[in-house]
């Protein structure tokens, strides 16, 4: 038995790791590996996505852009949450080096490495590709230019990483700048009014980017980034130690989660009219502030009711989830490149790719980290 | 001259002088995040809001670092305080010297480096970088002048003065690099171009900083007594 309130296995001391943070910080990652593998087959994405396939499917949208707006609040909120626990442990000096050594380091090495495998992939893929993407045509064409222009540097999939640090940053400044007790109001006034004003937060973070919101790669700080996952994080940061503040969530979960529907329903009637590079209207962010504000704070409420018992298998997917999701990209889009020529239903080609690419993940995992020093980096 | 240094207590000195600058430091790495955040939506007007509030942010805490561990610290009688610690005025003024940089280096480097990568990752043209590099030379040779007459001078008055002289006039200095072909004619391409005068200048402003905290250090180290 867990004690509900607290998400931590009854009898145990306060402290005590609550796994079901660890549970949902893997399955929030795995969920991108599914989402990413997902975009070859959006019809939303099929001009803008290299690896976009001839099959496509718009049940793909419909259940995509969902994960997408949850996804990654919820791993900033969780990753808040551990924030705040090896400050709490280890101190802020302790917490920067942590940073240092779980993200700045694997950051600095993986980026490289990353950047060419993808590179490489693509580069096949756009000599050896019969039907290739209209993006893979395009990338096809400028590297056949002569003086083609070099593209600036991006931080690719791995921006999570680079916005963690940055958050760790931001944490340490409001730390000293004493705006716990900022945290701690917005807290006391209980969690239902958190979560009605969470989507008001979220909103010009939202408007300031384009519908469906893109990865923040670019190698500065984004501002619709930071008002987007910022709020996640420092919920995440202020829940630490105040996890039965969630308890009041649970009554509101259906409702919670009908209107959750409701606005994503609405959302996706308003991308029917296509992708487009410009800002979103305000009508549009405001749906998408409230699907990520409500949706995360219901998923997290869901993982602590459901997720909060430790388990064999998600406690290897926790361990395993921070390597597979570094190096899951490069292998996709190789194994998605390969798939293209065929003449396979969407979902099998899907299917083929994520399988794939999962147990190449764990099967690099068992050999590379599990067993050997990098799981101090990277396990 | 007398080398033995207590380290472990400078060291203590050089972490007090830390803690108390947090508050302002924190203040300027957000206000730093900012401005670098601005230039990154390379928009016209992003650009010229964002590189002056990066310069604000520079000078102001090249000022605050001085104030925080100098001149407040005079104000409250600390050295009264320090004297009956078992250190010597070398042991002082290496201690001094060591925070200070430390509390003006961290947020000058942060933001050295998102200044380098604004420029190499947006579309603002990278030989910006040279003339970029030269004003950030410029703030730390100012830092360095003010920290040197914050040692020497006791009155808050000439202090107050050498932060404002010195950092103003990165005013005269971005009109000069404008008015050298060599320098402002290469930070509107794509090349980095590191023509002679850009070099002497930046070679002036760290011989300058370098030879500005080695005569302080020589200056305070060779006293025998505090006063």
């Amino acid at each position: 038995m867990n004690d509900i309130q607290s998400g931590a296995p009854a009898g145990a001391p306060p402290d005590a790791r609550v796994h079901a943070f660890d549970h949902l910080r893997a399955l929030a990652m795995l969920a991108g590996v599914l989402f990413h593998a997902g975009l070859a087959y959006s019809p939303l994405l099929h001009p803008w996505w290299p690896t976009a396939d001839r099959q496509h499917a718009p049940v793909v949208d419909t259940l995509l852009w969902l994960s997408h707006l949850v996804r990654m609040p919820l791993f900033f909120l969780v990753a808040g949450y551990f924030a705040a626990l090896v400050q709490q442990r280890r101190g802020i000096g302790g917490l920067a080096r942590q940073r240092v050594r779980r993200i700045l380091l694997p950051l600095l090495v993986a980026w490289p490495l990353v950047h060419w495998g993808t590179g490489a992939a693509t580069t096949w893929a756009a000599g050896a590709v019969e039907h290739p993407a209209p993006m893979l045509r395009m990338i096809a064409e400028w590297m056949a230019m002569p003086d083609a222009p070099s593209l600036p540097p991006t931080t690719g999939h791995l921006w999570f990483l680079y916005y963690l640090l940055l958050f760790g940053v931001l944490h340490w400044a409001g730390r000293a700048l004493e705006l716990g007790g900022l945290l701690r109001r917005w807290l006391d006034r209980g969690m239902l009014a958190v979560a009605l004003c969470l989507p008001g937060l979220l909103w010009p973070g939202f408007a300031l980017a384009p519908a469906p919101h893109p990865a923040p790669e670019s190698l500065l700080p984004q501002f619709w980034a930071i008002g987007v996952y910022g709020p996640f994080y420092a919920l995440g940061v202020a829940l630490h130690g105040r996890l039965d503040a969630l308890a009041t969530l649970r009554r509101w979960l259906p409702a919670g989660a009908l209107l959750c529907l409701l606005a994503y329903a609405i959302f996706l009637l308003q991308l029917e009219a296509g992708l487009t590079l410009a800002n979103a209207a305000w009508s549009t962010a405001l749906l998408e502030a409230m699907v990520a504000g409500w949706g995360t704070l219901g998923c997290l409420a869901c993982g602590l009711r459901w997720l909060a018992q430790p388990r064999a298998w998600l406690g290897y997917l926790a361990r395993s989830a921070y390597w597979s999701y570094i190096v899951h990209l490069p292998l996709l889009f190789a194994i998605q490149y390969a798939l293209m020529d065929l003449e396979w239903p969407w979902a099998a080609k899907f299917a083929t790719a994520v399988v794939t690419t999962l147990a190449l993940c764990l099967l690099s995992y068992e050999a590379l980290v599990r067993r050997t020093p990098l799981r101090r980096w990277v396990g | 001259m007398k080398l033995a240094m207590n380290i472990p207590l400078i060291r203590l000195l050089v972490i007090k002088d830390w803690q108390l600058f947090q508050k302002p430091l924190a203040a300027h790495v957000l206000a730093g995040l900012f401005a670098l955040g601005l230039l990154g939506l390379a928009r016209p007007w992003a650009f010229y809001l964002g590189s002056l509030l990066l310069i604000v942010v520079l000078v102001a805490g090249s000022c605050f670092a001085v104030s925080t561990s100098l001149l407040e610290e005079r104000k409250q009688q600390t050295l009264a305080f320090v004297m009956s610690l078992p250190v010597s005025p070398l042991d002082f003024t290496v201690a001094k010297l060591a925070g200070g940089l430390l509390t003006f280096g961290v947020p000058f480097m942060v933001l050295l480096l998102g200044t380098v990568v604004v420029i190499l990752s947006t579309p603002l043209p990278d030989g910006l970088l040279v003339y970029s590099l030269l004003i950030y030379g410029h703030v730390l040779l100012a830092y360095c002048i003010s920290l040197a007459v914050a040692m020497q001078v006791q009155s808050e008055g000439w202090n107050i003065f050498a932060m404002i002289a010195s950092n103003l006039l990165v005013n005269p200095l971005i009109m000069l690099l404008g008015q050298i072909d060599a320098i402002s004619v290469p930070a509107r391409g794509e090349d980095i171009v590191w023509s002679l005068p850009a070099v002497a200048i930046l070679s002036a402003q760290l011989l300058l900083s370098l030879c500005t905290l080695a005569f302080t250090a020589w200056w305070h180290g060779r006293k025998a007594a505090f006063y």
